[in-house]
């Protein structure tokens, strides 16, 4: 089973896999940082891996970027990522200061990005493990900024040895005052993605 | 860690009818006054041969050592036991002769250094593309492979310079 062979019945259950994990997130950031934060209801999207680049503005674009594979019963990999921009409102965002503070990325803002986006991603992974009664855990978080081209042949190359198209989740993370967007893409191995819809009753 | 703005290292510039534009898992050839160009290398692995005497080269911009590496259909240029022999077939079908192509190549990073199981693909692309290239009797006279940062990369025809551009080192010349 590929992504892009998914039925229009099959991507809503994907979709409302996203709005759980979404709920989740928005849970878990606003215990965190102990203000409400909300996580947008995401669009779900199937987008062939090589037209990814593209959203971000083309291949050699900036962008913050946290992979995770997945251990566990579903084998493939999560990958957080957001223009550079984006990810530097998200640090002032967790810290509750005004956007356009954080001007540079040093290893305090690296740990921010990436621990907020470990916490999306295993919010994300939980709604699939709840709703799909299968154990979904993600492996050590890693952290690049650079080209979002290079860090998509994570994707191309590793998960991609068996895909051609991801699962595109984009959102908006936003408080009172700073919203920030991003793209959540859930890569899975094709046998792992039979098991989720079996197990989802949508095969 | 801190990086350059994006035009600071010529990402972003103006569109350049002389550019040709080699995308991933592409293979392409040039002559001058047109230069080739391939964006955003991480893993993967762009593979430039050049003539220097009749200012022709080819570029290749691939993504893993062999077809057994997958079950996806593709281009077979994005193969890097394929792609080399085809960038010499190119060049020899222009005219150029075999001794005088020269080889540099760029790439072949690890996106995300912390874990090691994928940070092998990259490794393993520049590998096989050392070894196509001796078989193939090319000599290999320049590279910048490794780390953990992309690249892109420029071959420029009329003096055979491969420029890598990256946030983390700016500008290199090879």
């Amino acid at each position: 089973m590929r992504l892009e062979d998914l039925s229009e019945l099959q991507l809503d259950a994907l979709r409302e896999v996203g709005n759980i994990g979404a709920g989740h997130a928005a849970t878990a950031l606003s215990q965190l940082l102990g203000r409400p934060i909300d996580v947008a209801q995401p669009a779900l999207e199937i987008v062939p891996l090589v037209e990814v680049p593209a959203v971000f503005g083309g291949p050699e674009r900036l962008v913050a970027a946290v992979y995770s594979r997945l251990l566990g019963e579903v084998e493939g990999g999560i990958l957080l990522m957001a223009s550079r921009g984006d990810a530097l409102d998200l640090v002032d965002l967790m810290h509750d200061r005004p956007r356009g503070t954080t001007v540079s990325f040093g290893h305090a803002e690296e740990t921010s990005v990436t621990h907020v986006f470990a916490i999306l991603q295993a919010a994300y992974l939980a709604s699939i493990g709840r709703l799909a009664d299968l154990e979904v855990l993600p492996a050590e978080p890693a952290f690049a900024l650079d080209m979002a081209g290079a860090i998509l042949q994570v994707a191309t190359t590793e998960v991609g040895m068996f895909a051609s198209s991801a699962a595109l989740v984009r959102t908006r993370l936003s408080d009172e005052e700073t919203s920030v967007g991003m793209g959540l893409f859930f890569l899975p191995e094709p046998r792992s993605l039979e098991v989720i819809l079996g197990k989802l009753g949508m095969v | 860690m801190s990086v350059p703005p994006e035009e600071d290292i010529g990402i972003g510039c103006e569109p350049d009818p002389n550019r040709v534009e080699v995308g991933m898992g592409e293979l392409r050839a040039a002559k001058y006054p047109d230069y080739l160009m391939t964006p955003a290398l991480g893993s993967c692995v762009g593979v430039a041969v050049y003539d220097r005497l009749l200012r022709q080269g080819a570029l290749a911009h691939i993504m893993l050592p062999r077809p057994s590496d997958t079950v996806m259909n593709g281009a077979e240029s994005r193969f890097a036991s394929i792609a080399v022999d085809r960038l010499v077939e190119e060049l020899v079908a222009r005219g150029s002769l075999r001794r005088r192509l020269v080889a540099k190549i760029a790439g072949g990073a690890a996106m995300f250094a912390s874990d090691a199981s994928f940070s092998a693909i990259g490794k393993r692309n520049a590998e096989e593309v050392r070894e196509r290239l001796a078989l193939a009797r090319v000599p290999l006279i320049a590279e910048d492979v490794g780390g953990s940062h992309a690249r892109t990369v420029e071959l420029h025809l009329d003096s055979g310079e491969f420029v890598v551009r990256s946030y983390l080192y700016g500008i290199k010349r090879l």
